[in-house]
């Protein structure tokens, strides 16, 4: 059995009486971002990783590389393998065992950011052709839960692979280069609760709402992921303001942290 | 008064007479179990930075039912330990039944301890005028060890507390604060709950309080 | 590579130019984390490591509940990019094995018995490993138990040494605990009472002694920088209250 996490109809009642007010508990607007930090090359032992802190939500990710072999179906690709562990370190509510469904469509999510925005030239990551080629493990790490560690975990991700140095002195395979990086995919993700949409939730907005939609773009302002999660229901205008919002904050993101 | 940040296994005094809360003794000498503010007086007292709260016939508190059982409802009490109300502690007779009428999972209530025993099953009662369901208001969540600060000597900071800001504030031992009055004044509560909160450890509180409500309402007016 | 083929020492100094008694840097932040009930994030050497307390809380399953006193749970677990070739994630029977001792190392201290039917929950993620992460991994939850204001009876404080090139070293580094004779990590109170002791490699009777003796000595170090960091964190509240900033991997 999992923790409970009994949310007080005192407390839903005062977040949607804000909500009506056009407020947030924290005193944000509805699409704006908590304060965001970058830090890169945080872990030596790895090939690449940063930190980042959105709020109070910490997430580390670390970038390992190794030769390996190709896919059958891909034998002149290399292959990225995305993982991501929800300790029970980070928040009361996560618990020790292999990842829950949870932690999975994380994982999943921050990869199809990384694959679909072709961030990656998996082309360039063949070493011998169907014999042998780059893995890329990215391993998100959730060091404290407050709020959206998805979009915390996906900008850890992209950072952590614009710092990331291909190992390949170590494997004989010439001198240390750095990975190149093509494009540069932001996830931004919207709750929606009694008709208002919020970015970038805490964990009380995330224990109220039903509904969450992240939206990943890219560098030229198309989409090359999205994901509706909860039990709750969206109306395609929902899904439209929330791409507009989503495009335009996620070019924020990218122009003052990553692109400097 | 003589005042020490501690951590635990710090040796306060060779004289055994003196442990008072949060200290242990041994070979005759009084040691702190707790990280935290030591308050040198007759008796040496440890004052912890953070911890659980642990229910104490007599404590009022604020619960948040979280499941309905034949005869009780569990209530969330901000503690390792869920508190038990029976449904004869409700102020009305009721049925079975019909409990998940008058509280149900979420509803918060004010509620007092009557009973723990050595296996930590909480009783609590709603058996008193004072207590009962939270209807309207906002309820606030501090540490609990910062609790005696806002209720301040023989209730000092409290009750100039309420009158200052106009509310109603029920206070409970766990850490858990309902307020309720105007919108304005409950802000104002807020804030400075949340300031007492923040600064419960530092030296000259009241007279801090007092200032900053004075300021807070001379903006207003 | 095998340990003939490393010179341990250059003009009476190791590799990274510590005396033979001397410890690595240590740096301790407390409360580095806002969801836990208490947590420390400690770096000793190029260890990194983050420990995070929750609890006294409610035990899932029941029916490892005791009715007299809390359980103590201690979960080691390594980061898969803390080491060179990346680790699969998830327990491993090294990581159970130090979690057991760890526990162990650190259960005789907590009073379990204010808190019956309870459990006290400690998560240690080493972040980035450099020979020593077990001890790194007590030092830290040791603090984070402290700011989670669980009654303790003392602090625990750890330590390792080691044996290369026949010298007995304190607080070894990876090539010397890769290539040297013997690494014996110990953890205990500041009394000396020790609640950790283990030992690989080839040690005689009185090289373990004298390993000992310069391990406690590490500890006791260790300690003050324990007690320096809970100190510090407490006078940052009252100088700059709300403002307690998280400093992880700096």
């Amino acid at each position: 059995m999992s923790v409970t996490n009994v949310i007080s109809e005192i407390k839903k009642d005062f977040i949607y009486n804000l909500l009506l007010k056009g407020e947030r508990i924290d005193g944000r607007t509805f699409d704006q971002y908590r304060e965001i930090s970058i830090q890169r090359d945080v872990i030596r032992k790895a090939e690449g990783s940063a930190l980042v802190k959105l709020g109070s939500s910490q997430v580390l990710v670390g970038v390992k590389m190794q030769p390996g072999e190709p896919f059958q179906d891909t034998p002149n690709k290399g292959v990225i393998i995305t993982n991501a562990e929800l300790v029970p370190l980070a928040s009361p509510s996560f618990e020790p065992g292999p990842p829950n469904e949870m932690g999975i469509e994380l994982a999943r999510l921050v990869d199809r950011g990384v694959r679909e925005s072709k961030a990656v030239d998996l082309g360039a990551l063949c070493i011998v052709p169907g014999k042998q080629v780059w893995i890329i493990f990215i391993d998100v790490h959730i060091l404290d839960d407050c709020g959206n560690i998805l979009d915390a975990a996906s900008l850890g991700a992209i950072a952590a692979l614009m710092s990331t140095k291909v190992p390949a002195a170590r494997y004989g395979l010439g001198e240390d280069y750095i990975l190149p990086i093509r494009d540069i995919p932001i996830a931004t993700t919207a709750i929606e609760f009694n008709d208002v949409l919020m970015f970038d939730p805490g964990v009380d907005e995330e224990a109220i709402a039903n509904t969450r939609l992240t939206i990943i773009s890219t560098m030229n302002g198309n989409i090359c992921g999205s994901q509706k999660s909860g039990t709750g229901m969206l109306k395609p205008e929902q899904v439209y303001r929330i791409i507009d919002i989503a495009c335009e904050k996620a070019k924020e993101i990218r122009e003052k942290f990553l692109e400097a | 008064m003589d005042r020490k940040v501690v951590v635990p296994g710090d040796l306060l005094s060779e004289d055994a007479k003196r442990s008072g809360e949060g200290t242990y003794v041994k070979n005759g000498s009084v040691y702190s179990l707790l990280y935290g503010l030591a308050n040198f007086r007759d008796k040496i007292n440890v004052i912890p930075l953070a911890g659980k709260y642990v229910p104490v016939p007599g404590d009022n508190v604020i619960g948040v039912v979280k499941d309905i059982t034949f005869s009780n409802w569990i209530v969330d009490i901000n503690s390792p330990y869920d508190g038990l109300l029976h449904i004869s502690e409700f102020p009305k007779r009721i049925e079975s039944e019909e409990m998940s009428k008058y509280l149900h999972i979420g509803s918060s209530i004010m509620t007092r301890v009557t009973d723990v025993d050595p296996t930590m099953k909480v009783e609590l009662t709603l058996n008193d005028k004072k207590l009962g369901l939270i209807k309207a208001g906002q309820v606030i969540e501090i540490s609990h060890t910062r609790v005696p600060r806002l209720i301040g000597k023989g209730g000092s900071m409290i009750s100039m507390l309420k009158k200052e800001v106009n509310c109603n504030i029920f206070v409970g031992q766990n850490g858990r604060i309902w307020i309720h009055g105007g919108t304005e004044d409950m802000d104002l509560a807020l804030k400075t709950i949340t300031l007492i909160d923040r600064e419960a450890h530092t030296n000259g509180l009241t007279d801090r309080i007092v200032d900053f409500l004075k300021t807070e309402k001379g903006a207003r007016s | 590579m095998d340990e003939t083929d490393i010179s341990f020492f250059k003009d009476g100094l190791r590799l990274d130019g510590r005396k033979a008694d001397q410890l690595r840097p240590v740096k301790i932040e407390v409360g580095v984390l806002a969801r836990a009930d208490g947590s420390c994030y400690i770096e000793m050497g190029g260890n990194k490591v983050i420990a995070a307390v929750y609890g006294p809380r409610e035990v899932h399953p029941r029916h490892l509940q005791e009715a007299t006193r809390a359980i103590v749970r201690y979960r080691y677990n390594m980061a898969s990019f803390s080491v060179e070739d990346r680790k699969r994630p998830g327990p491993d029977r090294r990581s159970q094995e130090l979690s057991k001792v760890s526990r162990e190392a650190l259960e005789p201290v907590i009073l379990t018995s204010f808190f019956p039917r309870s459990v006290i929950d400690v998560f240690v993620e080493v972040l980035q490993a450099d020979a020593g992460t077990r001890t790194a991994g007590i030092n830290a939850a040791s603090v984070a138990l402290a700011d989670a204001g669980i009654p303790m009876k003392s602090m625990i404080s750890s330590c390792a040494a080691g044996k290369v090139a026949d010298t007995i070293i304190l607080d070894p580094m990876k090539e010397e605990d890769n290539f040297g004779q013997a690494d014996l990590p110990i953890a205990m109170t500041p009394n000396g009472d020790i609640t950790l002791l283990q030992m690989d490699g080839g040690l005689t009777p009185d090289e373990f002694q004298r390993a000992v003796d310069m391990a406690m000595k590490g500890a006791r170090d260790i300690y003050e920088l324990q007690r320096d960091a809970l100190v510090r964190k407490y006078s940052q509240m009252v100088e700059q209250p709300g403002r307690e900033e998280v400093h992880v991997c700096d």
